[in-house]
């Protein structure tokens, strides 16, 4: 998968996870600022990669992330 | 009969099965073995089935006492699958689902979430973070919960409360700094917990330095919205607030300080802390100057019961939270 499909693959299932509008979101977004979210968003998160992608990123790894471009970085990783 | 006591006899009553993904463990194969040989629980050993049975032998236990999960049976992991992705809601997959359960702890949540375990009792091999984790993904949230707490139950001599020595307080052990939204989940879980658990009516505090509006500021704000919401969720709970300590547990400091009517002020039993500064903290003061045996942290909020014990655990004590563990699960299916 070419890196551009899988940032707009990883921001459609953050998208979905955090109940956000994929066309608000980019790379750039933060976790802590422009999604807010509570743990249990990250767990589905971290679901929805597994189930969609199939690779498993440690939700300690994916709550290390900063932005979705570095939860993008991760699952490259994995792939 | 102190509350363990009871307890234990409560829980030889009505046994339920308790799933063991770390069975292998000496400690933990001791509590399984001795709860379920007096009859307090269902054993039900998961891992390697070949590993756990020549494990189970060389310590001498009897066989018959346990209910042995062998995780590389494909066929029942298979029935196991397709039971739990046809379920709502969940959040794996087949696939993923399938990979998870090469760890029994997954495994053994898989199974509790389809019907086949009343609880899953991990923590000694497991960290924390393991067991919430598993439990979030695999057996998941109540709905209308924003976080998974926990609440202690203390027993503390010389106090004479609603519930005569008996207090449960929450949360002391897993969310740190609980918004609002969290507070009021914290607070509604705890009631449930205690209903479940030890049969009470909930009469649910939400304390803080400020006794209905005595003192101002964000600190007080967090509990009263905390309260709020926790009122309009569940309005079938008595929930009230905001009061100091003294004016949740004592009569006659409610008497003078709550001008209202409340079902809570003076006689709650359950006491909800504002953040872990102040539940970690407030139960070492019970223990160190109250003498008093704090029993948990019993964790909260899962559909269904989930118990992480301390990886430091003597075998007395997982015992203990083997059995609170199945006697809430077995008052958890009479709602």
């Amino acid at each position: 998968m070419e890196r551009k499909e899988l940032e707009a693959k990883v921001i459609e299932l953050v998208a979905m996870a955090y109940g956000k509008d994929a066309a608000d979101l980019s790379v750039n977004s933060t976790f802590k600022d422009d999604l807010k979210g509570a743990s249990i968003q990250m767990v589905g998160l971290v679901s929805e990669l597994e189930n969609e992608l199939d690779v498993m990123v440690s939700l300690q790894d994916a709550s290390a992330c900063a932005t979705i471009g570095e939860l993008v970085d991760k699952v490259e990783e994995e792939m | 009969m102190n509350i363990l006591d009871q307890l234990y006899e409560k829980a030889r009553l009505n046994p339920q099965k308790v799933a063991f993904p770390e069975a292998t463990n000496e400690k933990m194969m001791q509590a399984a073995y001795e709860t379920g040989r007096d009859g307090y629980i269902h054993p039900v050993l998961v891992g390697d089935a070949q590993e756990i049975k020549t494990l189970a032998v060389q310590r001498g236990y009897d066989l018959s006492i346990f209910t042995i999960v062998d995780i590389h049976d494909e066929a029942y992991k298979a029935k196991v699958i397709d039971a739990y992705v046809n379920q709502p809601g969940r959040m794996l997959k087949a696939k993923a689902l399938g990979r998870r359960m090469e760890n029994p702890l997954y495994f053994a949540m898989a199974m509790q979430a389809v019907g086949d375990a009343d609880v899953t009792f991990a923590g000694i091999d497991n960290t924390t973070g393991d067991v919430l984790l598993a439990g979030q993904m695999i057996i998941g949230m109540k709905p209308g919960i924003s976080t998974i707490s926990s609440i202690g139950l203390c027993d503390i001599p010389g106090y004479e409360g609603s519930e005569g020595s008996l207090l449960a307080v929450g949360d002391s052990a897993v969310c740190t700094n609980p918004n609002a939204e969290q507070l009021a989940s914290i607070a509604i879980s705890a009631c449930d917990t205690v209903h479940d658990l030890l049969g009470w009516e909930p009469r649910c505090a939400m304390v803080c330095y400020s006794t209905l509006g005595s003192g101002q500021g964000e600190l007080i704000d967090k509990v009263t919205e905390a309260l709020r919401i926790a009122q309009e969720q569940r309005p079938d709970l008595a929930i009230d607030g905001e009061f100091q300590l003294d004016a949740a547990i004592s009569p006659a400091v409610a008497a003078k300080k709550v001008k209202r009517e409340s079902k809570v002020a003076g006689k709650a039993n359950v006491v909800i802390w504002p953040d872990l500064n102040v539940g970690n903290i407030a139960v070492k003061l019970i223990q160190q100057f109250g003498h008093a045996n704090a029993y948990g942290p019993m964790l909260q909020g899962f559909n269904s019961v989930v118990c992480d014990c301390s990886r430091g655990a003597p075998v007395s004590e997982i015992k203990g939270n083997v059995v609170i563990s199945a006697v809430r699960a077995a008052g958890s299916k009479k709602n």
